[in-house]
Protein backbone atom coordinates (compact mmCIF):
# COMPACT_ATOMS: atom_id res chain seq x y z
CA UNK A 1 0.00 0.00 0.00
CA UNK A 2 2.83 2.35 0.93
CA UNK A 3 4.65 1.45 -2.27
CA UNK A 4 1.54 2.25 -4.35
CA UNK A 5 1.15 5.60 -2.60
CA UNK A 6 4.77 6.44 -3.36
CA UNK A 7 4.39 5.24 -6.97
CA UNK A 8 1.38 7.54 -7.36
CA UNK A 9 3.41 10.47 -6.00
CA UNK A 10 6.28 9.72 -8.41
CA UNK A 11 3.87 9.40 -11.33
CA UNK A 12 2.38 12.79 -10.43
CA UNK A 13 5.85 14.38 -10.35
CA UNK A 14 6.73 12.83 -13.72
CA UNK A 15 3.41 14.04 -15.16
CA UNK A 16 4.24 17.58 -14.02
CA UNK A 17 7.62 17.37 -15.78
CA UNK A 18 5.93 16.14 -18.98
CA UNK A 19 3.44 19.01 -18.75
CA UNK A 20 6.36 21.44 -18.42
CA UNK A 21 7.77 19.91 -21.62
CA UNK A 22 4.44 20.30 -23.40
CA UNK A 23 4.19 23.91 -22.18
CA UNK A 24 7.72 24.54 -23.44
CA UNK A 25 6.67 23.24 -26.85
CA UNK A 26 3.50 25.34 -26.77
CA UNK A 27 5.03 28.64 -25.73
CA UNK A 28 8.47 28.36 -27.36
CA UNK A 29 8.22 25.92 -30.26
CA UNK A 30 11.27 27.44 -31.94
CA UNK A 31 13.56 26.95 -28.92
CA UNK A 32 15.95 24.75 -30.85
CA UNK A 33 15.89 26.88 -34.01
CA UNK A 34 13.74 26.28 -37.04
CA UNK A 35 16.60 25.26 -39.31
CA UNK A 36 19.58 23.04 -39.03
CA UNK A 37 18.91 19.88 -37.04
CA UNK A 38 17.57 16.86 -38.80
CA UNK A 39 16.41 14.94 -35.77
CA UNK A 40 18.23 12.57 -33.49
CA UNK A 41 20.63 9.81 -34.31
CA UNK A 42 21.07 10.20 -38.04
CA UNK A 43 23.92 8.14 -39.44
CA UNK A 44 25.61 8.27 -42.77
CA UNK A 45 25.29 4.84 -44.30
CA UNK A 46 27.81 4.04 -47.01
CA UNK A 47 26.95 1.67 -49.81
CA UNK A 48 23.58 0.50 -51.01
CA UNK A 49 21.00 -1.60 -49.28
CA UNK A 50 21.09 -5.16 -50.57
CA UNK A 51 18.32 -6.08 -52.96
CA UNK A 52 19.51 -9.63 -53.62
CA UNK A 53 22.00 -12.11 -52.25
CA UNK A 54 24.66 -14.13 -53.99
CA UNK A 55 24.03 -17.79 -54.61
CA UNK A 56 24.90 -19.84 -51.55
CA UNK A 57 24.54 -16.92 -49.12
CA UNK A 58 22.03 -17.61 -46.35
CA UNK A 59 19.68 -14.85 -45.22
CA UNK A 60 19.45 -14.73 -41.44
CA UNK A 61 16.00 -15.10 -39.90
CA UNK A 62 14.38 -11.69 -39.62
CA UNK A 63 16.44 -10.06 -42.36
CA UNK A 64 14.37 -8.45 -45.07
CA UNK A 65 15.85 -7.51 -48.38
CA UNK A 66 15.05 -4.08 -49.73
CA UNK A 67 12.35 -4.59 -52.26
CA UNK A 68 13.12 -1.22 -53.79
CA UNK A 69 10.08 0.67 -52.52
CA UNK A 70 9.23 4.07 -53.89
CA UNK A 71 10.15 5.90 -50.67
CA UNK A 72 13.83 5.12 -51.09
CA UNK A 73 14.00 4.20 -47.41
CA UNK A 74 15.04 0.60 -46.83
CA UNK A 75 12.69 -1.38 -44.59
CA UNK A 76 13.75 -2.00 -41.01
CA UNK A 77 16.10 -4.95 -40.99
CA UNK A 78 15.74 -6.71 -37.69
CA UNK A 79 18.54 -9.11 -38.55
CA UNK A 80 21.00 -6.22 -38.72
CA UNK A 81 20.52 -5.33 -35.06
CA UNK A 82 23.21 -5.86 -32.46
CA UNK A 83 25.86 -6.56 -35.06
CA UNK A 84 29.34 -6.97 -33.54
CA UNK A 85 30.63 -4.51 -36.12
CA UNK A 86 28.56 -1.78 -34.41
CA UNK A 87 29.90 -2.56 -30.94
CA UNK A 88 32.15 0.49 -31.26
CA UNK A 89 29.07 2.66 -30.68
CA UNK A 90 28.35 0.86 -27.40
CA UNK A 91 32.00 1.04 -26.28
CA UNK A 92 31.99 4.76 -27.07
CA UNK A 93 28.99 5.36 -24.78
CA UNK A 94 30.49 3.18 -22.05
CA UNK A 95 33.83 4.97 -22.38
CA UNK A 96 32.21 8.40 -21.94
CA UNK A 97 30.33 7.18 -18.86
CA UNK A 98 33.45 5.60 -17.38
CA UNK A 99 35.47 8.77 -17.98
CA UNK A 100 32.88 10.99 -16.26
CA UNK A 101 32.52 8.54 -13.35
CA UNK A 102 36.30 8.39 -12.91
CA UNK A 103 36.60 12.19 -12.98
CA UNK A 104 33.85 12.70 -10.38
CA UNK A 105 35.23 9.95 -8.11
CA UNK A 106 38.74 11.44 -8.24
CA UNK A 107 37.47 14.95 -7.47
CA UNK A 108 35.19 13.66 -4.69
CA UNK A 109 37.95 11.56 -3.12
CA UNK A 110 40.36 14.53 -3.29
CA UNK A 111 37.85 16.87 -1.66
CA UNK A 112 37.11 14.37 1.12
CA UNK A 113 40.83 13.90 1.77
CA UNK A 114 41.39 17.64 1.95
CA UNK A 115 38.42 18.10 4.28
CA UNK A 116 39.71 15.35 6.57
CA UNK A 117 43.18 16.87 6.61
CA UNK A 118 41.73 20.29 7.42
CA UNK A 119 39.60 18.91 10.26
CA UNK A 120 42.39 16.71 11.61
CA UNK A 121 44.59 19.24 13.47
CA UNK A 122 41.63 20.92 15.18
CA UNK A 123 40.64 17.70 16.98
CA UNK B 1 19.99 5.33 -1.41
CA UNK B 2 19.91 3.21 1.72
CA UNK B 3 23.04 2.91 3.76
CA UNK B 4 24.53 -0.50 4.42
CA UNK B 5 24.11 -1.25 8.07
CA UNK B 6 27.46 -1.35 9.87
CA UNK B 7 26.17 -3.93 12.32
CA UNK B 8 25.78 -6.56 9.60
CA UNK B 9 28.54 -9.08 9.14
CA UNK B 10 30.83 -8.26 6.21
CA UNK B 11 29.32 -10.68 3.72
CA UNK B 12 25.64 -10.28 4.56
CA UNK B 13 23.80 -7.76 2.48
CA UNK B 14 20.21 -6.85 3.25
CA UNK B 15 17.73 -8.02 0.62
CA UNK B 16 16.61 -4.46 -0.05
CA UNK B 17 20.22 -3.29 -0.54
CA UNK B 18 20.84 -6.21 -2.89
CA UNK B 19 17.69 -5.32 -4.85
CA UNK B 20 18.79 -1.67 -5.12
CA UNK B 21 22.27 -2.69 -6.24
CA UNK B 22 21.21 -5.10 -9.00
CA UNK B 23 18.21 -3.06 -10.15
CA UNK B 24 20.32 0.11 -10.45
CA UNK B 25 23.06 -1.85 -12.26
CA UNK B 26 20.46 -3.18 -14.71
CA UNK B 27 19.14 0.34 -15.32
CA UNK B 28 22.67 1.62 -15.98
CA UNK B 29 23.40 -1.19 -18.45
CA UNK B 30 19.99 -0.73 -20.09
CA UNK B 31 20.55 3.01 -20.40
CA UNK B 32 24.02 2.50 -21.92
CA UNK B 33 22.66 0.07 -24.50
CA UNK B 34 19.59 2.23 -25.27
CA UNK B 35 21.78 5.31 -25.78
CA UNK B 36 23.92 3.40 -28.29
CA UNK B 37 21.37 3.70 -31.06
CA UNK B 38 23.91 2.83 -33.74
CA UNK B 39 24.38 -0.54 -32.04
CA UNK B 40 20.78 -1.39 -31.14
CA UNK B 41 18.88 -0.10 -34.15
CA UNK B 42 15.52 1.61 -33.88
CA UNK B 43 13.42 -1.35 -32.65
CA UNK B 44 15.46 -2.24 -29.57
CA UNK B 45 16.18 1.45 -28.92
CA UNK B 46 12.49 2.28 -28.69
CA UNK B 47 11.34 -0.72 -26.66
CA UNK B 48 14.30 -0.44 -24.32
CA UNK B 49 13.60 3.28 -23.92
CA UNK B 50 10.00 2.57 -22.91
CA UNK B 51 11.18 -0.14 -20.49
CA UNK B 52 13.66 2.34 -19.03
CA UNK B 53 10.82 4.81 -18.49
CA UNK B 54 8.97 2.22 -16.39
CA UNK B 55 12.19 1.21 -14.60
CA UNK B 56 12.88 4.84 -13.72
CA UNK B 57 9.41 5.23 -12.20
CA UNK B 58 10.19 2.20 -10.00
CA UNK B 59 13.71 3.48 -9.25
CA UNK B 60 12.42 6.82 -7.98
CA UNK B 61 9.62 5.09 -6.06
CA UNK B 62 12.15 2.83 -4.31
CA UNK B 63 14.11 5.94 -3.28
CA UNK B 64 11.12 8.20 -2.58
CA UNK B 65 11.89 8.29 1.14
CA UNK B 66 15.32 9.76 0.34
CA UNK B 67 13.71 12.35 -1.96
CA UNK B 68 11.25 13.47 0.73
CA UNK B 69 13.88 13.47 3.50
CA UNK B 70 16.49 15.39 1.48
CA UNK B 71 13.97 17.89 0.10
CA UNK B 72 12.91 18.64 3.68
CA UNK B 73 16.53 19.32 4.63
CA UNK B 74 17.29 21.63 1.71
CA UNK B 75 16.79 24.83 3.67
CA UNK B 76 19.33 23.85 6.30
CA UNK B 77 22.60 25.73 5.83
CA UNK B 78 24.77 22.61 5.63
CA UNK B 79 22.62 19.90 4.18
CA UNK B 80 24.85 17.02 3.11
CA UNK B 81 23.09 15.98 -0.07
CA UNK B 82 22.36 19.30 -1.79
CA UNK B 83 24.57 18.64 -4.81
CA UNK B 84 23.19 15.13 -5.23
CA UNK B 85 19.64 16.49 -4.93
CA UNK B 86 20.30 19.09 -7.65
CA UNK B 87 21.90 16.53 -9.98
CA UNK B 88 18.99 14.15 -9.39
CA UNK B 89 16.43 16.89 -10.10
CA UNK B 90 18.18 17.81 -13.37
CA UNK B 91 18.35 14.12 -14.27
CA UNK B 92 14.65 13.67 -13.50
CA UNK B 93 13.79 16.49 -15.91
CA UNK B 94 16.20 15.36 -18.63
CA UNK B 95 15.31 11.66 -18.44
CA UNK B 96 11.54 12.25 -18.26
CA UNK B 97 11.59 14.60 -21.24
CA UNK B 98 13.91 12.24 -23.13
CA UNK B 99 11.57 9.26 -22.67
CA UNK B 100 8.44 11.36 -23.32
CA UNK B 101 9.83 12.93 -26.50
CA UNK B 102 11.12 9.52 -27.58
CA UNK B 103 7.59 8.12 -27.26
CA UNK B 104 6.20 11.07 -29.22
CA UNK B 105 8.62 10.54 -32.13
CA UNK B 106 8.41 6.73 -32.01
CA UNK B 107 8.43 5.09 -35.44
CA UNK B 108 8.15 1.44 -34.40
CA UNK B 109 6.89 0.90 -30.84
CA UNK B 110 3.81 3.12 -30.99
CA UNK B 111 2.63 1.89 -34.41
CA UNK B 112 3.18 -1.65 -33.07
CA UNK B 113 0.79 -0.82 -30.23
CA UNK B 114 -1.61 0.63 -32.81
CA UNK B 115 -1.20 4.12 -31.39
CA UNK B 116 -0.68 6.91 -33.87
CA UNK B 117 0.20 10.43 -32.87
CA UNK B 118 -0.29 12.97 -35.64
CA UNK B 119 2.99 14.69 -34.82
CA UNK B 120 5.20 16.12 -37.48
CA UNK B 121 7.12 18.57 -35.38
CA UNK B 122 10.92 18.75 -35.34
CA UNK B 123 10.69 20.21 -31.81
CA UNK B 124 10.35 16.75 -30.25
CA UNK B 125 13.17 15.34 -32.41
CA UNK B 126 15.49 18.04 -31.17
CA UNK B 127 14.22 17.84 -27.61
CA UNK B 128 14.97 14.09 -27.67
CA UNK B 129 18.52 14.66 -28.94
CA UNK B 130 19.23 17.46 -26.47
CA UNK B 131 17.83 15.68 -23.41
CA UNK B 132 19.59 12.43 -24.39
CA UNK B 133 22.91 14.26 -24.50
CA UNK B 134 22.20 15.90 -21.14
CA UNK B 135 21.43 12.50 -19.61
CA UNK B 136 24.72 11.11 -20.92
CA UNK B 137 26.47 13.79 -18.87
CA UNK B 138 24.27 13.43 -15.78
CA UNK B 139 23.85 9.65 -15.46
CA UNK B 140 27.55 8.99 -14.76
CA UNK B 141 27.63 11.92 -12.31
CA UNK B 142 24.53 10.48 -10.59
CA UNK B 143 26.34 7.12 -10.31
CA UNK B 144 29.69 8.57 -9.30
CA UNK B 145 28.27 10.69 -6.47
CA UNK B 146 27.27 7.37 -4.83
CA UNK B 147 30.57 5.59 -5.51
CA UNK B 148 31.25 4.93 -1.82
CA UNK B 149 27.87 3.19 -1.42
CA UNK B 150 28.40 1.24 -4.65
CA UNK B 151 31.93 0.22 -3.68
CA UNK B 152 30.78 -0.82 -0.19
CA UNK B 153 27.88 -2.95 -1.42
CA UNK B 154 29.88 -4.42 -4.33
CA UNK B 155 32.60 -5.50 -1.91
CA UNK B 156 30.00 -7.38 0.13
CA UNK B 157 28.03 -8.76 -2.80
CA UNK B 158 31.11 -10.11 -4.57
CA UNK B 159 32.93 -11.23 -1.43
CA UNK B 160 33.84 -14.93 -1.56
CA UNK B 161 32.06 -17.10 0.94
CA UNK B 162 34.38 -18.90 3.37
CA UNK B 163 34.78 -22.61 2.55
Amino acid sequence: MRFLRQLAAVTAVVAVVVLIGVAWHHFAPGSFGSQGGTGPHRFVVRGQPATAVHRGVKVLPGVELNSGGTSGIPPIQLGDLLEPVNLAVLWNTAWIEAAVIAAVVIVDAGLRKRRRAWRGPSR
Amino acid sequence: MPVVSESLPLRRVAARTRLDFWFDAAILVGYTVAYSYGFTGVVIHEWLGIALGVALLLHITLHWDWVVRTTGRLLRPRGPDKLIWLVNLALLFAMTLCVASGILISRVALPELRISLPLDDPFWDRAHTLTAEVTLGLVPVHVALRWRWIAGVARRVFARRPR
